[in-house]
């Protein structure tokens, strides 16, 4: 295959799975959401289930007028979105579904996907700042504060998963949860990271993102009884929509990046090299869902904390926390 | 939780005890006349003696400050009927409740205002609280209280002019139609009150 | 500074900081329209980053000019008008002004419609009580009680609905008693009309239903650590602040002033019931909270004393056609949803009140805002903003 049919097809994967896993966790936002509140949520669309909500929004956003506030950055406020958008699909070339199915496996894969994934938070800035807005630009600032205070402990948090598989290649984390973390008799028992010593790491993890991807309960930079809608307050239309699409693949990103550091990716337990060849890719994404979910699950439940807790928690109990958890880690290490 | 009140409570306010608590009370703030009709004392006081008779009332244990306002007393109305006989003091009356926490004990401190000058001394440094009622009646009946550093529009916009509560005001929605004003009532008096035949009495 | 410290995170060493790196402080208006203002409220502040440094209410937008208009109706048609003074208690608004003119008239309305407002009054407080728990949260970022509260307020407004034919204004009561329940003919209103078929079944219904509500609150909100860390120490309102500002109802109770209008004045027969009066002590928003949620329960408690002890008899007294109101000066107050509501009514003998000041509770409540706001972040704002349960047309009248 030359390098362009190559690419054109990588890039259609990477674009498929981004939106499709959004578009995907959209629709469950909407009914599980609904569900938890008595409600029945989308019901028309599609004619059954309201299965064709995402999409109906997706065509309303379009037809709205894109408003750029006077007084605006003109260049800044439009480029905003596209920043955000960039942030998180970046993630999905790196994640691997299966042994085989991967866009590009990189040797520093985790690493990148974590730098790559705090770029969202330049977007935001940049959109909290261009709008002309003090709602926005509280918004902004908020998500900023964020990214300092938990990028840090998810940071930590990886750092340890790349002590005990010993590589930062996101395959190659994976691949050593495949490794057989005991043996009874002839039968050799792999498990996921999350049973064999990063339970703490996973929950850093999963509260570090939540804080990420300013979901409920750290939505405090979008906090609309607050801040209307923070950052997104003055954007419409198609630019709305992009925030918007990039909240829910960002909750997918995030969910995979777990799925790979702490639920063994797409490997079951038990399960042949050969049949995790063809299942993986529904191994991983059934797991990625199952976060998401945890993700919505917490969403429709907690009220929100504020910004000085947040930070608390991050400086106080988070860090502190993953820094021990490091050096656990690394003492088993070297111990074993 | 508690269950803050004995029975007795409810009840304390018949009519000798409530007028015994005014005569009391009358003495205390030092007030010229009082009434104490249908369970509601009003003390008055003058005008001079404003805030000091609200502290001594305030001081004797009535400290919840509930309300202040006033009322436009004139012979000649734009709106609404007019006073019973028509030889009335033009005047505003300013009153102000204060009330207890602790039992049903109120009363009404009840000052005359000319209204040639209309001004008198603000609560301000008595309650806190007293800020917006003092504004809300200085722009609704144009009485100064003297003190109170922003007597500025709570209510209405900046550029309204006339004091709304005023009997001299009109009503612009009656002036233009005066339905369902005074007209209505005199003309078709059952219409009203068509209800009052379904009671039980029939 | 108080409030930050209590939260522990915030330390000298931060304050001494800003004041090195001194900024300009920035406006920041919220509100007319704005997601958590209840309605057309605004709130000049200004804000020192996060925090709220003071605060200015602006209201009026809601001015209808209630004190004016009553001096054009009489009294039958200014029923109608008080009951929009605070929407989510309509009922309630109308009964301490009834009551009024029936002292100033000499007129008694008999035993059952007496319970009969009773019944209603709580019935509103509940639906309004219900609304504060499904905003507060929500504006503390949880939606789901919303869901819930709302769902179990519709039992409530539909029995309100089945007696009086209107769920937020039922301009139900009359001078002398209560009107005939709705759905009423020309040929049945002859007759002394009563309350609607299968009434106290289904109230005491929504009465076990009602309690369940209170049991999923506890559970889904009260037990919350999110819930209580927002709530816990946040807008302390202090016994002085309520008797300086005459802050009433579930406000001041939740100060430790447990003062209720139904316990000491009998402008219903509340006697005649066995209820408490649910107080805290701590003055925070969580006190407000826990207060307003017992309170439902304790009005349960009155629904079902007064449903099944209704007494028999007319629903209205004799009242001449024409009223005319001797004159007298009365005040007259209730304990409304929000707090106490009074009329000080100055009748001069005719057909039309010569001059009715309305005493809301909003009013009141709200003007201690700036007071709680000293060192409070932006989000407590909101928070003390929920925790207050103003609703604007009580304040603007």
């Amino acid at each position: 295959m030359s390098f362009a049919v190559l690419l054109t097809v990588k890039v259609l994967a990477v674009l498929g799975l981004m939106l499709g896993g959004a578009l995907v966790v959209i629709y469950a936002e909407l009914k599980v959401g609904a569900h938890m509140q008595n409600r029945i949520g989308p019901y028309f669309a599609g004619g059954r289930f309201g299965w064709a909500q995402p999409f109906a929004d997706a065509l309303k956003f379009m037809q709205k007028e894109d408003l750029v506030p006077d007084g605006a950055d003109d260049r800044v406020y439009k480029l905003a979105p596209y920043v955000v958008l960039m942030g998180t699909i970046g993630v999905f070339v790196v994640l691997p579904l299966s042994p085989r199915f991967v866009a590009r496996d990189l040797d520093l894969g985790a690493f990148y996907a974590l730098a790559i994934s705090s770029l969202t938070t330049l977007g935001v800035l940049m959109a909290g700042w261009s709008s002309n807005n003090k709602y926005s630009l509280i918004g902004g600032l908020r998500a900023a504060a964020q990214l300092i205070a938990y990028e840090l402990p998810l940071v930590l948090a990886v750092v340890a998963v790349a002590i005990q598989a010993g590589t930062l290649s996101i395959s190659g984390i994976i691949e050593a949860q495949a490794a057989p973390a005991f043996s009874i008799g002839e039968l050799n028992v792999a498990l996921p990271y999350i049973l064999t010593g990063q339970i703490i790491g996973f929950a850093i993890f999963v509260v570090a993102s939540l804080a990420e991807l300013s979901r409920i309960p750290f939505d405090m930079p979008i906090a609309e009884s607050e801040l209307t809608m923070g950052f997104v307050t003055e954007y419409s239309s198609i630019r709305f929509a992009m925030f918007f699409l990039a909240e829910y693949a960002g909750m997918v990103s995030m969910s995979a990046l777990a799925t790979a550091f702490y639920l063994g990716g797409y490997q079951l337990p038990g399960l042949s090299a050969t049949a995790v060849e063809v299942l993986g890719p529904v191994i991983f994404i059934s797991k990625v869902f199952l976060l998401s979910f945890l993700f919505i699950w917490l969403r429709w439940t907690l009220p929100r904390f504020r910004e000085d807790q947040l930070q608390s928690l991050a400086w106080r109990w988070l860090i502190p926390a993953a820094l021990l958890n490091i050096a656990i880690t690394a003492t088993f290490k070297v111990v074993f | 939780m508690t269950d803050s009140q004995s029975e007795a409570g409810v009840e304390s306010t018949n009519d000798t005890t409530l007028t015994d608590y005014a005569t009391v009370m009358a003495t205390t703030v030092g007030a010229s006349s009082w009434t104490a009709d249908h369970g509601t004392i009003r003390l008055l006081v003058d005008r001079s003696n404003w805030v000091s008779a609200v502290e001594a009332a305030s001081a004797s244990g009535l400290k919840f400050f509930s309300f202040l306002s006033a009322i436009d007393w004139a012979n000649e109305v734009e709106v609404g009927e007019g006073v019973a006989d028509d030889a009335v003091d033009e005047r505003y009356d300013l009153f102000c409740r204060l009330s207890s926490t602790t039992s049903a004990d109120a009363v009404h401190l009840v000052t005359s205002v000319p209204k040639d000058d209309a001004s008198i001394a603000t609560l301000t440094g008595l309650f806190a609280g007293a800020a917006w009622h003092e504004r809300e009646t200085a722009e609704m009946f144009g009485i100064d209280f003297v003190g109170n550093s922003n007597l500025t529009k709570l209510y209405l916009p900046d550029e309204f002019e006339g004091h709304p509560l005023r009997k001299s005001f009109p009503l612009l929605a009656r002036e233009i139609k005066p339905w369902p004003g005074t007209v209505d009532v005199e003309d078709k008096p059952s219409t009203t009150n068509v209800e009052a035949d379904a009671g039980a009495g029939e | 500074m108080s409030t930050l410290d209590q939260s522990g995170t915030v330390h000298i060493s931060d304050a001494s900081i800003s004041v090195e790196l001194e900024t300009p402080g920035m406006t920041l208006n919220i509100g007319p329209q704005h997601p958590s203002t209840h309605g057309v409220l605004r709130l000049v502040a200004q804000v020192d980053g996060e925090r709220v440094s003071s605060l200015e209410p602006m209201i009026g937008y809601m001015h209808r000019g209630y004190e004016k208009l009553v001096e054009v109706r009489n009294y039958a048609q200014i029923i109608t008008l008080i009951n929009r003074i605070d929407w989510t208690a309509g009922y309630a608004n109308e009964v301490p002004f009834v009551v009024a003119v029936e002292r100033l008239t000499e007129i008694e309305a008999p035993d059952r419609a007496q319970y009969i407002r009773v019944i209603l009054t709580e019935m509103t407080r509940i639906s309004a009580h219900l609304l504060f728990l499904s905003s507060f949260p929500l504006e503390l970022g949880a939606s789901t009680p919303l869901m819930y509260a709302v769902r179990d307020r519709e039992y409530v407004l539909e029995l309100l609905e089945s007696v009086t034919g209107g769920r937020f204004h039922p301009n139900f009561n009359r001078v002398g008693g209560v009107k005939p329940v709705a759905g009423g003919g020309s040929t049945t209103k002859k007759q002394s009309q009563d309350l609607p078929a299968g009434f106290i079944a289904a109230t005491n219904a929504m009465v076990k239903r009602l309690r369940g509500t209170c049991v999923t609150f506890d559970g889904l909100v009260t037990g919350n650590e999110v819930f209580l860390a927002r709530t816990k120490g946040v807008g302390i309102i202090t016994p002085d602040h309520v008797h300086q500002y005459g802050i009433s109802g579930p406000n001041a109770r939740a100060s430790g002033v447990g003062f209720d209008v139904r316990k000491h004045e009998a402008y219903l027969p509340y006697d005649k019931f066995d209820f408490a009066i649910p107080t805290e002590t701590d003055g925070d928003c969580f006190s407000r909270y826990a207060v307003r949620l017992a309170e439902i329960r304790e009005s349960l408690k009155i629904i079902e004393q007064a449903v099944n002890d209704l007494p028999g008899g007319p629903l209205r007294s004799k009242v001449p056609r024409i009223l005319k109101v001797p004159a007298g000066e009365i005040y007259v107050r209730g304990e409304n949803p929000k707090g106490e509501m009074g009329y000080y009514i100055v009748s001069e003998g005719g057909r039309i009140p010569y001059r009715v000041k309305i005493r809301t509770a909003s009013y009141s409540n709200l003007a201690v805002l700036p007071e709680l706001m000293n060192g409070a972040l932006l989000p407590d704002l909101v928070a003390i903003l929920g925790s207050l349960d103003f609703v604007l047309g009580d304040v603007d009248r």
